[in-house]
């Protein structure tokens, strides 16, 4: 049964995440965002097989939910070129770490095209500005490599992945969509549902297993196109419920529209490129906001706690002056 | 583990533990039969109930209703599928109670987590809640549960009890976990700083590959714990049920070979493990006697996944031919194939066939070009009769073979039948069918375990009734005897070059036309 399950991100993982992290919340969507957007680019210049790719987003979701995201010391990027590496590395397709090095280099340099958004003029291409030099080669590879390790020890070494695009098509077949040429859209379609879903902060594939997910996409492939679906509860047939569907295909839906107005809502997304440590930090401190643990902005360390009780001292303090 | 030395010794306590053991099975069974009964008889009488309740109230059950939160429901066009719904949410209270909601908050108990449905509408999205929404309506879904993920835990919850083996592959110990007092082998990766690509793929394939398994065959991966430093990740075990023996070193040790019924059993569960692999298109490419475990209860299971993979069907293209240790080497992977399938499994199978019988490795050779000396002898010189297609792998073209013609063709053939007299001739069968020299003759897992060897007498042994052994690796290091190790990565593949076989069946004319027949006990 591997194929069709996934281990699931428990409903205290969710909540921990949305409710103690560090981070406000259109941040982290921003992060994991751009995250998932950078493994798939990459993905694409090194000719690995979506599969690959996929399962690579699947497994930076996994790890972000257990490992919050300014909670180690790694670049967003650095992680998604680990995990984009491991998952090559067990699969039949592997990539050397000099390729995963270039390649990450050149999206991340002014020179790429990465999420920049339309309005801005076309990027010039200047090599240099990707030239990777023998010692950040060493550098960046010694990361990615501690990266992969810390992944690992995160997922208890869990890599196991099963997506739904291969289910898709089975369902499709069943539902004897796949028969005639002309119906080829609807799959195409369904796929590209699949493949979206995996960029959604709402991490569609942490929370519903690949039969779900499937059928979350044929419906709406099926309402895009404007195929004509039985009209009993089909999805039942495929052991979904009514009420996941719905929130699927919401989800799945919502994508597009969320990431136009995060693009223009969140600052560091305005100049297109991938999201930095330093400009999350730069966006906090903007904010008033100060992160965890002192590390990142050098102030000192002070619980949540001990800090609340200091404010209601000093408030106490100042209303007793005052009477 | 002080019992188990005294499972060696049959003692008066051990008689008296057993009876009392017994007498508390036959309780429990009794207990067990009488609930039963009254659940059988419970059932009925619901049934009857609801029987009538049927047949008084004629109006049919409620109808499914849906459940969904439209609040988040940011694309209009998407409600389609509750616009009924919709509707009935509107007259909610003529339609008598309202609709059961999944739980999507970590726990109702603990109260202010219904906050966490905010953000993300619903992420108990089959969390094992698996039928509050279906309860209602008729229909019963599927629900698929594949746990959780999280950290590692930390190898200091183990204490080691004693080294078992240290191989080419790593460190295996037996250890006590602490919380549980149960007993498992830790067995470390080995880990080479210097490797420039970070963690070694085989390991990591290893560990994919034994959490995805579930078999009683095959051995159990309860989880992978790390060392305490965990800013550095160095020291990675997979703690694995710890299993008394493997079959080598009982079959280096016991003065008896096994008895054909023992045979047979130890076959079948390799086999239905294997078949289990194969059918889930893992091959295992280093099935040796070594890797074999055997526990006091008789159970075998297939251990040491350091050289498995999984493969598809076309099989990928390049495989690497350097698998499975030189002894039970399939002939195409010696002759450097690199597109091969389940049958090198199958072949090693066969070969530890042999060796459960004699209990020596079947074909011992010194090196590749040997091992292949050692097979044609066994199995007979190949010929485009008996494997049509072997000429074209890498290394055959360069072979001299010695002339197969009509004359000759009897003394260039198998002698699996002669060297195992004692064997049955579905027993041969079976054997030379799984050492045939062409792949796809050699039946698959699924088909050796309804082979007709296994259903003649006698009939395999029950489990249970398997004789116990000291257990080595419970209390001493083994004594071991030298075998080749699986090839290790990265090795180069050996280019048999222009090998002169001819000479193998030089003195064979002559034994055989001695008496035709072999009398040897082996």
């Amino acid at each position: 049964m591997s194929h069709m399950t996934n281990p699931l991100a428990t409903p205290d993982q969710l909540y921990q995440r949305r409710s103690f992290s560090a981070l406000p919340t259109e941040l982290q969507d921003a992060i994991f965002f751009s995250a998932q957007c950078l493994t798939q680019a990459a993905g694409v210049l090194l000719h690995l097989p979506q599969s690959t790719t996929a399962q690579a987003n699947v497994l930076l979701a996994r790890y972000w939910l257990v490992e919050p995201f300014m909670s180690d010391d790694y670049e967003f990027s650095d992680m998604s070129a680990a995990t984009l590496y491991l998952t090559a590395k067990i699969s039949p397709t592997p990539r050397s770490p000099r390729d995963v090095t270039n390649v990450y280099t050149y999206l991340l340099s002014p020179s790429s095209p990465f999420l920049r958004p339309s309005s801005l003029p076309r990027a010039p291409n200047i090599p240099k500005t990707y030239y990777l030099s023998q010692a950040s080669y060493q550098a960046f590879h010694a990361r990615l490599l501690a990266a992969e390790a810390h992944i690992l020890y995160t997922l208890s070494f869990n890599t196991h992945v099963a997506l739904p695009h291969a289910v898709c098509i089975t369902y499709l077949q069943a539902l004897d969509f796949l028969a005639q040429q002309r119906k080829e859209p609807l799959a195409k379609r369904a796929l590209a549902h699949l493949n979206t879903a995996l960029l959604s902060p709402q991490m569609l594939y942490l929370t519903s297993q690949p039969n779900a997910l499937a059928v979350a996409a044929i419906y709406s492939a099926a309402r895009d196109v404007g195929a004509k679906m039985p009209e009993c509860e089909w999805w039942e047939v495929f052991d979904v419920d009514r009420e996941e569907l719905g929130f699927l295909v919401v989800g799945m839906r919502s994508v597009l529209g969320w990431a136009r107005k995060m693009r223009v809502d969140v600052p560091g997304m305005k100049d297109g490129g991938m999201l930095r440590r330093a400009d999350v930090e730069g966006e906090m401190r903007r904010r008033g906001l100060f992160l965890g643990n002192g590390r990142a902005v050098g102030g000192e360390e002070e619980d949540p706690e001990a800090e609340m009780a200091r404010k209601m001292d000093e408030k106490m303090a100042e209303m007793e002056a005052r009477g | 583990m002080a019992s188990k030395g005294s499972r060696w010794a049959y003692q008066e306590e051990d008689a008296a533990l057993e009876a009392q053991l017994k007498k508390e099975k036959e309780e429990k069974k009794r207990q067990k039969a009488e609930k039963a009964r009254k659940l059988e008889a419970e059932r009925k009488k619901q049934q009857q109930q609801q029987q009538q309740a049927h047949d008084t109230a004629a109006a049919p059950p409620p109808p499914s209703r849906p459940a969904a939160n439209h609040d988040d429901n940011d694309d209009a066009g998407v409600s389609e599928p509750y616009r009924g719904g919709q509707r009935d949410d509107g007259n909610d209270g003529a339609h008598g109670p309202p609709v059961k909601r999944r739980r999507i908050s970590p726990d109702r108990d603990t109260a202010p987590t219904a906050a966490a449905a905010a953000p993300t509408p619903n992420p108990a999205g089959g969390v094992g809640v698996s039928d509050s929404t279906s309860s209602s309506s008729s229909s019963k879904l599927l629900r698929f549960e594949g746990g959780a993920f999280g950290r590692c835990h930390s190898v200091e919850n183990y204490d080691k009890l004693n080294d078992i083996e240290e191989g080419a592959y790593g460190w295996v110990a037996r250890a006590q976990e602490a919380a549980t007092g149960k007993v498992v082998a830790l067995k470390r990766l080995k880990i080479d700083p210097k490797d420039r690509s970070g963690l070694p793929v085989t390991g990591l394939r290893e560990i994919q590959i034994l959490k995805d398994c579930d078999h009683r065959n095959v051995v159990k991966l309860q989880e992978v714990v790390v060392g305490d430093d965990t800013s550095k990740i160095d020291s990675i075990f997979l703690v694995l049920d710890f299993v008394e023996h493997d079959l080598k070193s009982i079959l280096e040790d016991m003065p008896e070979p096994f008895l054909a019924s023992e045979v047979k059993t130890l076959l079948l569960q390799l086999a239905s493990g294997v078949a289990y692999l194969h059918t889930n298109w893992i091959l295992h490419r280093d099935l040796k006697t070594s890797n074999l475990l055997l526990n006091n209860r008789g159970q075998l299971k297939i251990a040491d996944f350091g050289m498995a993979r999984y493969v598809g069907d076309p099989p990928p293209a390049k495989l690497t031919q350097l698998v499975v240790t030189l002894w039970y080497r399939a002939p195409e992977l010696l002759l450097g194939a690199t597109r091969y399938s389940t049958a090198i499994d199958m072949w090693s199978v066969g070969c530890i066939f042999g060796e459960l019988l004699t209990r020596e490795p079947l074909l011992q050779g010194k090196n590749e070009v040997d091992e292949l000396t050692h097979i044609f002898s066994l199995c007979g010189i190949p010929t485009d009769d008996s494997w049509p297609s072997f000429r074209r792998l890498p290394n055959a073209r360069a072979l001299r073979l010695p002339h197969t013609s009509a004359a000759t063709g009897a003394a260039t053939g198998s002698v699996i039948r002669a060297k195992f007299p004692l064997l049955t001739a579905a027993g041969v069968a079976l054997l030379n069918g799984l050492l045939a020299l062409d792949p796809d003759r050699r039946p698959s897992a699924r088909d050796m375990l309804d082979h007709e060897y296994f259903r003649q007498d006698p009939k395999p042994k029950q489990e249970a009734m398997f004789p116990t052994f000291p257990s080595k690796a419970g209390q001493e290091r083994r004594r071991r005897r030298t075998t080749p190790n699986a090839p290790a990565r990265g090795q180069q593949a050996v280019d048999l070059g222009a090998v002169d076989f001819s000479g193998i069946f030089s003195g064979r004319d002559r034994e055989e036309r001695g008496g035709g027949f072999s009398l040897r006990m082996v």
